[in-house]
């Protein structure tokens, strides 16, 4: 692509584009460079929403909505977030960001090897705070959207997302309030049979050498929204075998809208329903590309994976998104390496404090 | 404030437990030491008392109390007087209904365990430091002892001493049988005395290398540790291994004909020895006998273990199960190389996980253990399968001069008297050998062994709890944790067990989940009831029991962790299983259906009444 300030195709990113693409989208870009099977597809950087909020003249209706506002009075912050974003979906999408998305998206049809590619458009938010910002509702995701045009709509909306009462209330809360911005991922859709989370780790116990696998069929908004309660496995790193598992009766998936666009949600059939959703290739094949993810960010990873409906593994797994584990033990806690021999001792009650010959 | 654990409950009082119907009186058999005497109630009901039925899971007979007292003596020798392992002393022994109930002596006073830790490092540390030279040592001084008991004779009393008595070559038989009976008890102390010297300074070491394991990596199954420890070319598994070279030996010279299910051994050799090749082949199996065919069929506890030699049915029902698998052309060896591979890629997994500074600690446990633990799993063979199995039928010599004397009715009773009271008849026998008086014994003893048989058999009947007294608010004792799973969850667990309930706890010591028929296997003497793919539940195991692996599709034991030779066995047959629920033999009842989770350690039962 001749000039395009404002997109960048996944494979491009690094972390170092964080800033600029936001969380989502510059670590699917490591994952990328890591040799790691992830959907193609591009981001748009913070510069294409400040590009939209500037051409359309958005930013004064934003401020005058905000400053009329009353932090901590949802009615007032219900009533702002209603103003901005009814004037953000009238507003146009400047045509250079517009020909750079159908252009990326082009890209990507070709790739898929079809004209209209069904792509998942989610945001990426930016800063440290990214994290916590998930959190405060700055997350969007629109799945099986079809169409540049659409694409358009499903990137407008994830901007909007900005600008929802929780968004408000978290950035106003905020010492220092970033200005509002955020980068926006698209993808190439997974026709997911199974999808689900895996943590390199176990979040409840902090062991790094198993890993924690949630399942559950479909596409993985039934897990991610915890809509169903998936299948519970944990598996030995080291060895492959399943340790304890846990398989739940799994009610519902997410399919993609037989009418073309979109995901809809269905009752699983009853013969699926209580079935562990992962065989034992499967199992290896997530266990193994976990274990990669890991090695590449070098620190136990929470990740988001699907399984496309009816292929083989492993070509059929790919990773959707992947970020550290934040929630296990701090090294700290763990007891580190010492004398042998003094713990041998210690089996046997001496204790620290008893001195001794050694 | 340091915060203490609350008591976790209580069990039944031992002072409440009611003599059986018909067992009125049984306490005559046993000790004095050994009873929960009124003298001592009060210290006794505050204590926690649990029924050791990995090691006696049948009621005792009274000569066998000679494999409680030995081993109690030999353990606490070691733990308390010589190694003064810091807060724990020995074990007590007592017997309720024929069972065995056991609890450790704690040390409480902090100064006491301040300075027995001082002895303790500098004994435990001059063992570690130079183990495999007392190793070497110890072998030879059980081989020494092993040799010593097979020389030792146990003399008839004839009409007329022999000349050598004569010319002074020999003593007279009275004073042989007395030494002889003396020397043969005091050779079984020497054994166990041998027993404990090396044993819980093994169990320390593994133990220490599994708590490191799982505070670092606390998901870390069991059997992973166990397999990054356990040894590949350990003693216990060359019996089979020879029989297994006895097999392939059978079909490349051709005389595997011979071993067709369900014919005897008798009938085996005799057609063997009808052809060259076969009588070559029986040649070859007396080589293998000594000393493989020491192999117990039982854990050797008990008098009625006895080994292969005295019961080939056992190996001899391996035999046909090999040559009939490599008829099939199934691969029948154990898979050393893949074992030692697996045992290497898990050290190698597990240490890439930890820090740099607990690899260094990871990697001088795990030679710690592997150093020390062959240890743990040959002794096994030298003492309670080899000596112990020689040492009874030593006893039995006695028996059968008391039954040729008309003392007994069959050389067999002498297990139903006391160590003491056999020592009392040879004292008659020989008084009136020598005296020419007539004895009184033939009148005496039969009907008090008829009497002890009769309650024996009652006592079967009865199902007894896991533990009796007050629940200990913290286990203290090293040994009680290594050697029989005593941890304050498992205490925990069988203080709120539920008579009746439908699903049991234990150790998860061999993963995989399977649903089958129960049989439950109270005595080795039980194991040919054992249907193909049935649940196998009993008190415990040992590998002895070879031939039932291959039938069974899932273990259940009552006692026992991981390291227990039902969880090792199971590991190398993949099957499932699971250990130390404490109750599964008293709570399931063959034919119930049950399903054995070995992955996480639960066995449920799915219906039916089973036989009762």
């Amino acid at each position: 692509m001749a000039e395009a300030p404002h997109t960048q195709t996944l494979d491009a990113l690094r972390a170092a584009d964080e800033p600029a693409f936001g969380g989502k989208s510059s670590s699917l870009g490591e994952l990328l460079a890591g040799g790691i099977p992830v959907p193609p597809g591009f981001a748009l950087s913070t510069s294409a929403f400040h590009a939209f909020v500037r051409e359309s003249g958005l930013q004064r209706t934003i401020d005058d909505a905000l400053s009329h506002m009353t932090i901590g009075d949802v009615d007032s912050v219900s009533a702002a977030s209603r103003t901005i974003s009814e004037a953000m979906r009238h507003a146009p999408i400047p045509t250079a960001v517009e020909e750079e998305i159908a252009a990326r998206y082009a890209e990507v049809a070709r790739a898929a090897g079809e004209p209209e590619p069904p792509v998942a458009v989610r945001s990426s938010a930016v800063g440290e705070d990214s994290e916590e910002a998930t959190f405060a509702g700055q997350q969007e995701t629109y799945l099986w959207v079809r169409g540049a045009g659409h694409v358009c709509d499903a990137v407008r909306d994830c901007w909007v997302s900005l600008f929802s009462p929780t968004a408000i209330s978290y950035r106003a809360r905020l010492a220092s309030a970033p200005e509002p911005a955020m980068g926006v991922t698209v993808q190439l859709m997974v026709d997911a049979g199974v999808s689900g989370v895996m943590f390199t780790c176990n979040p409840v116990s902090g062991d790094r050498s198993m890993i924690a696998l949630n399942a559950s069929w479909g596409l993985g908004l039934a897990v991610v929204g915890g809509e169903v309660t998936p299948d519970d496995l944990l598996v030995s790193k080291v060895t492959g075998e399943v340790v304890r598992e846990h398989i739940h009766s799994k009610e519902l998936e997410y399919v993609p809208d037989p009418r073309g666009r979109g995901a809809v949600r269905v009752d699983v059939p009853a013969e699926r329903r209580d079935a562990r959703c992962l065989d034992e290739a499967a199992i290896a094949a997530l266990v193994e590309v976990g274990r990669r993810v890991e090695r590449y960010f070098g620190s136990p990873q929470d990740i988001e994976w699907a399984i496309a409906r009816d292929a083989e593994v492993p070509e059929g797994v790919f990773i959707v998104q992947s970020r550290p584990v934040t929630t296990t033990k701090p090294a700290a806690e763990k007891p580190a390496g010492g004398d042998a021999m003094s713990m041998v001792m210690a089996t046997f009650g001496v204790r620290s404090s008893d001195g001794g010959q050694r | 404030m340091a915060s203490t654990t609350p008591a976790t409950g209580s069990f039944p009082s031992p002072y409440e437990v009611e003599t059986l119907p018909g067992c009125e009186g049984w306490e005559e058999m046993y000790p004095y030491y050994g009873r929960f005497l009124e003298s001592r109630r009060e210290a006794d009901e505050g204590r926690f008392w649990f029924w050791n039925s990995m090691h006696f899971p049948e009621p005792m007979p009274a000569f066998d109390v000679v494999c409680i007292d030995s081993p109690y003596q030999g353990i606490g020798s070691w733990q308390n007087r010589v190694f003064a392992v810091p807060p724990a002393m020995g074990i007590d022994w007592r017997v309720v209904n024929g069972y065995i109930y056991i609890t450790g002596n704690p040390v409480l006073d902090p100064e006491k365990v301040a300075e027995r830790a001082e002895v303790f490092q500098k004994r435990a540390g001059y063992y570690y430091e130079n183990w495999d030279e007392l190793y070497g040592k110890w072998r030879s001084n059980m081989e020494e002892l092993i040799a010593e008991l097979a020389a030792l004779e146990v003399p008839d009393l004839p009409e007329y001493e022999p000349d050598e008595v004569v010319t002074g070559e020999q003593n007279t038989s009275f004073y042989r049988v007395q030494d002889a009976y003396s020397r043969t008890l005091r050779m079984g102390d020497l054994m166990w005395q041998h027993h404990f010297e090396l044993l819980l300074l093994g169990y320390g070491a593994y133990a220490t290398l599994a708590e490191f394991c799982k505070a670092n990596l606390p998901d870390i199954p069991d059997q992973h540790i166990a397999q990054m420890v356990a040894g590949i070319d350990v003693i216990l598994f060359r019996p089979d291994q020879e029989l297994r070279r006895l097999a392939r030996l059978a079909i490349e010279t051709g005389v595997d004909g011979a071993f067709r299910q369900g014919r005897t051994p008798e009938e085996i050799d005799a057609e063997l020895a009808t052809t060259e090749a076969g009588r070559a082949w029986l040649e070859e199996l007396e080589q293998v006998k000594e000393p493989w065919f020491h192999m117990a069929t039982g854990d050797g506890l008990y008098h009625f273990y006895r080994s292969w030699l005295d019961e080939p049915s056992i190996p001899y029902a391996s035999l046909i199960g090999h040559v009939a698998a490599l008829q099939a052309g199934q691969e029948i060896e154990r898979p050393t190389e893949q074992i030692r591979e697996e045992r290497d890629r898990l050290a190698n997994g597990y240490r890439d996980l930890l820090d740099a500074d607990a690899q260094a600690t990871f990697d001088d446990l795990l030679n710690l253990s592997r150093k020390v633990f062959p240890y743990v799993e040959e002794h096994k063979f030298f003492c309670d399968y080899w000596f112990l199995t020689s040492w009874w039928n030593k006893i039995r010599e006695f028996g059968a001069l008391l039954a040729r004397n008309g003392f007994l009715e069959d050389g067999e009773d002498v297990f139903h008297l006391t160590r003491h009271e056999v020592a009392s008849a040879l004292d008659e026998l020989t008084l009136t050998w020598a005296t020419g008086g007539k004895p009184a014994g033939p009148t005496h003893w039969p009907p008090i062994v008829a009497r002890r048989k009769e309650i024996l058999e009652r006592f079967k009947e009865w199902n007894p709890p896991p533990a009796l007294g007050t629940a200990p608010e913290k286990v203290m004792d090293p040994t009680l944790i290594m050697l029989w799973g005593i941890t304050d969850e498992r205490v925990r667990d069988w203080a709120s067990q539920v008579e009746g309930g439908s699903s049991l706890n234990g150790a998860a010591a061999s993963p995989g989940t399977i649903e089958g028929v129960a049989r439950v296997v109270r005595s080795v003497d039980q194991i040919g009831d054992v249907r193909e793919g049935e649940v196998l539940v009993c008190g415990s195991t040992s590998p002895a029991w070879a031939p039932i692996f291959s039938k069974i599709s899932a273990t259940v034991t009552d006692v026992g962790g991981v390291m227990s030779h039902a969880a090792i066995v199971c590991r190398e047959y993949g099957l499932p299983a699971v250990v130390g629920t404490g109750r599964a033999t008293a709570t399931i009842k063959t034919g119930q259906k049950v399903r054995v989770d070995g992955t996480n350690g639960v066995v449920t039962i799915l219906d039916g009444d089973g036989d009762g």
